[in-house]
């Protein structure tokens, strides 16, 4: 029998559903073959103590959870995370800016930039705490180190990137200087952005971890430091879960706001 | 009218001067379609961007109408081969057109109309949501002519415009070009190195040498009805002569290539 297109149409949108529940099936597989994998290696090739499996772990998290204990904890962090990446963003764009605009300023900042980037955050530790204290301050400060310079390179590609004749077909439209670099410009930078900030957020997961283990009295970092102290190796792995889990969906919903929010700055044209 | 009289344009960079243009002398007549042709390096493109106002000249002058052209003007406009690169990306069909009426200042009341009769022009009214990455190549380039035709410019400066687009779809464009030009009566010049495009659309084709030094070398009248027929034998003489002058620059191109 011939199909009739509208069968056909059923039968396509059958299909995607099906990829897209064979893709979930995947990934739910690849997460039960790592807890087999975790629990063969916790008590059959590795003491339960140095390892501690799964159902431990979890049997560990739930007090934690239930007290609140662990959600101050991520909710300290966070905010920590929240404030450096917010300002070190911000301030790395308009930087990044004024960099990819203004020759002279590039030219005499760049240098200082290429060097300095290579001192991560968990470089600048010890030199914070003695800035800044154990407080707020010093987190603040490490996580808006190690967001800025990977914000400032990529907005001054973007900027730098933005094609010579959009900016000359805006020009001919007559559009002023002031109206190509914010209608015209900006905008071709974007997805630059995008990704730089995406990339500094990952760092800032990164950095907040050691940042809190050296130098803190609070956060999911402190939490590995005292369980570590305290030889309590389940709560090390609960820390650890959570460092996973909130790293994962905070990437899911920074991707989320750019597909809802700047989807259509993210699209490159290709050269015809 | 513009006048382009004894133009110099001398590059200086690192590696050294290039003399890209030495006494370029010319002159578009309003409403004229006049082709610049030559093979790649000879400058062509290079006389455009001073056309435009991107480029300053070293020596000699441009005119528009009797102002000197010292940069962009409202009655210019230049179009570009890489659509992609010249469209806002993040607009669509109808932003992009409505972009240069905003940044042009032209009364909001009166843009409805405008991005109408042009998308209409061009065939695209149909797509007007759509952003230029869903577009064909042949449609970004009648997206490009859409824009730049809303802003009513006098003179369209077109570098290469369709070099880039399949034959099938170029001639298509060509087609349109021409319809376009006849109604709106603008002055166009475009620059190609294609000799059946020039002959094709041209009232005349000034012939381009290779560079350093570019000239151009002869300026020839293209006086057949249009649509042209390229299987007409006159066409073929054309053709020929034109062949003949870019010989020895040919020659020249495949020594450097």
């Amino acid at each position: 029998m011939v199909a009739k297109p509208a069968d056909d149409a059923g039968e396509r949108s059958r299909r995607s559903m099906t990829a897209t529940l064979s893709h979930g099936a995947l990934a739910v597989g690849s997460l039960v073959l790592a807890f087999l994998i975790w629990q063969f290696l916790s008590t059959v090739l590795f003491n339960p103590f140095l390892i501690p499996p799964p159902l431990e772990v979890i049997r560990t998290a739930i007090p934690m959870l239930m007290s609140g204990e662990i959600l101050d904890d991520v909710a300290i962090s966070m905010s920590r995370v929240v404030v450096g990446f917010v300002t070190g963003s911000l301030a790395g764009i308009f930087t990044g800016v004024l960099l990819g605009r203004i020759r002279l300023l590039h030219d005499l900042f760049d240098p200082i930039i290429e060097l300095l980037r290579y001192l991560s955050p968990t470089a600048m530790i010890p030199i914070a705490v003695i800035w800044f204290g154990i407080g707020e301050l010093s987190k603040y400060f490490l996580i808006f180190w190690g967001t800025f310079f990977i914000v400032v390179i990529n907005t001054t590609a973007g900027v730098w990137r933005t094609p010579i004749a959009r900016q000359r077909a805006a020009e001919c439209l007559g559009a002023t200087k002031l109206q190509i670099f914010v209608l015209v410009i900006i905008p071709s930078a974007v997805p630059y952005i995008v990704t730089g900030m995406r990339v500094a957020m990952a760092s800032s997961f990164m950095s907040i971890i050691p940042a809190e283990i050296l130098a803190a009295d609070s956060g999911i970092g402190y939490l590995l430091q005292k369980s570590s102290m305290l030889l309590q190796t389940n709560r090390i792995f609960v820390a650890l879960l959570t460092i996973c889990v909130l790293g994962f969906i905070v990437d899911r919903i920074f991707r989320f706001f750019v597909d809802r929010v700047l989807a259509r700055y993210m699209s490159f044209v290709s050269q015809t | 009218m513009l006048r382009v009289s004894n133009v110099r344009k001398v590059f200086e960079s690192a590696r050294g001067t290039y003399i890209a243009l030495d006494g370029v002398s010319l002159t578009v007549s309003d409403g004229e379609f006049l082709c610049l042709l030559g093979p790649s390096g000879c400058g062509k493109s290079t006389l455009l961007n001073i056309l435009a106002g991107f480029e300053p000249v070293t020596a000699g002058s441009v005119m528009s109408g009797d102002i000197p052209i010292s940069g962009a003007g409202r009655e210019r406009v230049m179009f570009f081969q890489d659509a992609g690169s010249a469209l806002l990306p993040w607009l669509t069909v109808e932003e992009n057109v409505r972009f240069g009426l905003r940044v042009r200042k032209i009364p909001k009341a009166g843009w409805q109309p405008i991005i109408d009769k042009y998308l209409r022009m061009t065939g695209l009214d149909t797509h007007r949501t759509k952003f230029p990455s869903e577009l064909s190549g042949g449609m970004r380039q009648r997206l490009q002519i859409s824009r730049a035709l809303a802003v009513e410019p006098e003179v369209l400066l077109m570098d290469e415009p369709f070099g880039a687009l399949d034959a099938m779809t170029r001639r298509y464009m060509h087609s349109i070009l021409l319809d376009i030009w006849q109604r709106t009566g603008k002055t166009i010049v475009f620059v190609t190195h294609d000799i059946a495009e020039a002959i094709s659309l041209a009232d005349r084709i000034g012939v381009m040498s290779f560079g350093p030094r570019s000239v151009i070398t002869k300026l020839i009248d293209i006086d057949l009805p249009r649509p042209r027929d390229l299987t007409n034998p006159k066409v073929a003489v054309l053709y020929n002569e034109i062949e003949t002058l870019l010989a020895p620059d040919l020659a020249r191109v495949a020594e450097h290539s």
